[in-house]
């Protein structure tokens, strides 16, 4: 692989699907939570929204603040 | 920087380097990246995050066979990790984890993660290596995961549990953290979190054990897209909500001065009176801490740089800056008595601050109430402190705060036996030695305050 000028590190690479699958158990009981929440009548907490979220829009629109 | 020369960090890619020519950035792509950056630009992968204002916008200014040339849109002053902010650094990491999962959809990938892929442009983060995006390879997992936890997770952990100074290893480390530092400076309780556990130690144990058996083969796991994007968004959401804990000695920094409000809207107004006669459009407010006096400056500016030692202040001025939509302003931390050294290959590939304000060369630099921190804490004389701003600026509006100023008394009666010492910190003694610096176009005391503003021009400029 031409491209692997620095060194990735093996351990990090055999690592990720362990990551994943830790990932995939927290996002999970996350929306789980918070469909719980919304169940019961809790409001969800909006902590300041000075990050947005991860997706990036294609359109020709600008960027949401 | 020398005309015609490649930039002395521009080495370790194959895919292309970056050169100055005659003052001006651009970058050169070589056939090996053809197809990558052919495909990018044909899926309109690059004009999207332009649009966006995530990646630096470029030009083709040069197509052949054997070398495309692209030019950048020219950031004139560039901020390095070690000198943002937590809330800088954070929007800096969730920057590249968007740009991973956007390249995931796209079937594009990060080759890399460095901290020093990005830097602050028009008030916000911005994307600058334009060739780190490679195909995706099906299934694998992703090869820049472990820069990323070095660059990013890692120093953001380290400034929540150990204060936003951490962030400052940065300019030592300056290939990452290294894990099993990372794993050792964390408090036992973060091996009961399963995302600080999974990304962290169990991270840094897999490396260790690794290392000692690498044979040169390359058994790179299974890894599905869908488990890469949820590593991505479970690092992006644990990031987001990640927080300081300390408070600053700047919190209420102008209730405990000794402003009248008068005397506050007078050196306002003599700041705001010199600026605009002197036509500025670039300035550099010397422990400028939130902002404050740069937003009340009349004149449209074009770039205004706002440093200081205070990462809650340079916080607060990053967060006004989103909130206000300002481009204008360029927070970021840094310590007058020790600038960011040059550091990297030949100590050339991260250029020193004064080195970068040098060429940045702002119209005005503003020192206000900054003075008597060199001189009494820093024990810097009038003469070191006068060398050091003319070395780079064009104009220098400098208040001395005089010997009963309050604050200055406070830091006298503080160095209690060595308080004699001091006593060449005085008006005459400061006007003697920058005299010799500079030559001084107007001088006017703030009633009802101990304070005299300053307009200096250096002698020589050069």
């Amino acid at each position: 692989m031409h491209f692997l000028y620095f060194d990735p590190g093996l351990g990090a690479m055999i690592i990720q699907a362990v990551v994943a699958a830790v990932a995939g158990v927290i996002l999970f009981s996350k929306g789980l939570m918070y469909k719980i929440k919304t169940l019961l009548g809790f409001s969800k907490n909006q902590e300041e929204n000075m990050y947005d979220d991860i997706e990036i829009k294609d359109q020709d629109s600008e960027n949401k603040q | 920087m020398v005309d015609n020369s490649k930039h002395a960090s521009s080495f370790r890619d194959p895919s292309g380097y970056i050169f100055t020519e005659e003052g001006v950035i651009k970058r050169t792509i070589f056939p090996i990246y053809f197809k990558q950056y052919n495909a990018l630009t044909s899926a309109g992968f690059f004009d999207s995050l332009f649009k966006n204002k995530l990646l630096i916008p470029h030009k083709e200014v040069a197509n052949s066979e054997d070398k495309i040339v692209i030019q950048p849109e020219n950031i004139p002053f560039i901020t390095y990790p070690y000198e943002w902010s937590f809330n800088m650094y954070k929007e800096a990491a969730l920057l590249t984890l968007k740009l991973q999962k956007y390249s995931l959809e796209k079937g594009f990938s990060l080759k890399d993660a460095t901290a020093f892929n990005i830097t602050f442009h028009d008030g916000k983060a911005i994307f600058i290596d334009t060739l780190s995006f490679d195909f995706y390879q099906e299934n694998t997992p992703w090869r820049a995961y472990k820069q990323f936890i070095t660059h990013f997770l890692g120093p953001l952990v380290l400034a929540h549990y150990h204060g936003a100074q951490s962030l400052k290893l940065m300019s030592n480390f300056i290939d990452g953290i290294p894990i099993k530092m990372l794993a050792s400076m964390l408090p036992f309780k973060t091996k009961m979190n399963p995302f600080l556990y999974a990304n962290i130690h169990l991270l840094a144990k897999f490396e260790d054990k690794h290392n000692e058996d690498y044979k040169g083969e390359s058994k790179a796991s299974v890894l599905s897209e869908k488990g890469q994007l949820n590593i991505i968004q479970s690092l992006y959401d644990y990031i987001k909500k990640l927080t300081l804990k300390e408070h600053s000695e700047w919190g209420n920094y102008y209730d405990k001065i000794n402003y009248s409000n008068d005397a506050f809207v007078q050196k306002s107004a003599i700041i705001n009176k010199w600026i605009v006669n002197l036509n500025t459009k670039t300035l550099i407010d010397v422990g400028g801490n939130d902002g404050t006096f740069v937003r009340k400056i009349d004149t449209d500016l074009k770039q205004a740089l706002v440093c200081d030692i205070d990462n809650n202040a340079v916080d607060f001025n990053y967060k006004a800056i989103r909130e206000n939509k300002e481009s204008f302003i360029t927070p970021f931390v840094l310590d007058v008595l020790n600038p960011s050294a040059a550091i990297g290959f030949q100590n050339k590939e991260r250029d020193s601050f004064i080195n970068r304000m040098k060429d940045f060369a702002p119209d005005v630099t503003l020192a206000l109430a900054v003075i008597h921190h060199m001189s009494l804490s820093g024990n810097v004389t009038f003469e070191m402190s006068a060398q050091f701003f003319a070395s780079f600026s064009k104009h220098l509006v400098i208040e001395f705060p005089k010997r009963k100023d309050s604050w200055v008394q406070r830091l006298l009666n503080s160095k209690v036996d060595f308080k004699e010492h001091f006593d060449w910190y005085s008006l005459e003694n400061f006007e003697a030695a920058y005299t010799t610096y500079f030559e001084v176009i107007e001088k006017k005391p703030i009633a009802n305050s101990e304070r005299v503003m300053y307009l200096l021009k250096p002698k020589d400029v050069k």
